[in-house]
């Protein structure tokens, strides 16, 4: 008797650990991932392209003329490169795609007033990193065409930072 | 041992409430820093149109700028939401398996959705 009692509430305990992870499992759900993985490279490379883009605004700020644009010219092909590489590695971390990421996504679209464009492929950090190459040719060629003026080159610089911040806080958030 | 269900959501709301506070600063920092730095380019840009200080070469390009910048800050925002969701989830998930794990006597590894 006393071997059947003890066998019996081996089975209750069991069936009720069992009871309690089957609830866990169906109330809590599972650990998720909604953001892609924290790259280091990225971080760094980030730092590195806004010290010499910085630099480089620095030299045109006053304004220029395109006859010195060639004492510039190679600085310029170098750093694009640079933001160009940046953008593409952090651009290659695939996006966690889930039910939860759709569903969080649908909630906050739904909130907003505007709806976001569909784009939950792509990490916002690549999208702001290839807009700082963009602005960045796009000053190259000003000044090889015609020289900036000191408010192109305070715009231009406007433009650069807040993509970098955009992509440097949301880089750094990563680290989780 | 059996789970206590008081202690329990204590321990959860502490999990969520750490990752909250932390995350909700760098999201206030973050959209003024922005919000302050894209309404200093807009003004800039009307002056130096009206200045003349913007040549037709650059005006177009920095009147996009202006939107897109705009556009890519909500979508850098959701972006850090959805981290800050993320960490909010795993962290009450985290704590609900411990106490699973400490009450049964069984090790439980938190198991991660894949899809």
């Amino acid at each position: 008797l006393k071997e059947i009692t003890v066998n019996l509430i081996n089975r209750i305990a069991s069936a009720g650990r069992f009871l309690i992870v089957a609830i866990a499992v169906v109330v809590s759900g599972c650990a998720v991932q909604l953001a892609p993985p924290y790259d280091k490279v990225v971080a760094d490379g980030l730092v590195l392209v806004s010290t010499e883009a910085m630099t480089l605004i620095a030299t045109v700020s006053p304004g220029s003329k395109s006859d010195t644009f060639s004492v510039r010219a190679e600085k310029y092909d170098g750093l694009i490169g640079k933001v160009e590489a940046l953008a593409i590695q952090a651009g290659a971390r695939p996006m966690p795609k889930n039910n939860v990421t759709d569903a969080i996504n649908r909630s906050l679209d739904k909130r907003a007033s505007q709806t976001l464009p569909d784009d939950n492929f792509t990490p916002p950090s690549a999208h702001a990193i290839k807009k700082v190459a963009e602005t960045l040719t796009k000053m190259r060629d000003t000044d090889r065409k015609q020289g900036i003026t000191a408010s192109e080159a305070q715009l231009f610089k406007g433009q650069t930072v807040i993509y970098l911040d955009q992509a440097t806080t949301y880089e750094n958030f990563l680290q989780r | 041992m059996t789970i206590d269900k008081i202690q329990l959501i204590i321990d959860m709301k502490a999990a969520a409430s750490g990752v909250l506070k932390a995350d909700v600063a760098t999201f206030r920092g973050f959209s003024e820093r922005q919000l302050k730095a894209i309404a200093q380019q807009a003004v800039s840009i009307e002056l130096g149109v009206a200045t003349r200080q913007i040549t037709d070469e650059t005006r177009e390009f920095f009147l996009d700028g202006l939107e897109d910048m705009a556009l890519s800050f909500a979508k850098t925002l959701r972006g850090l939401i959805l981290v800050t969701i993320e960490k909010v989830w795993n962290a009450v998930v985290s704590v609900l398996w411990k106490a699973l794990s400490t009450a049964t006597g069984l090790v439980l590894p938190v198991p991660v959705l894949s899809d």
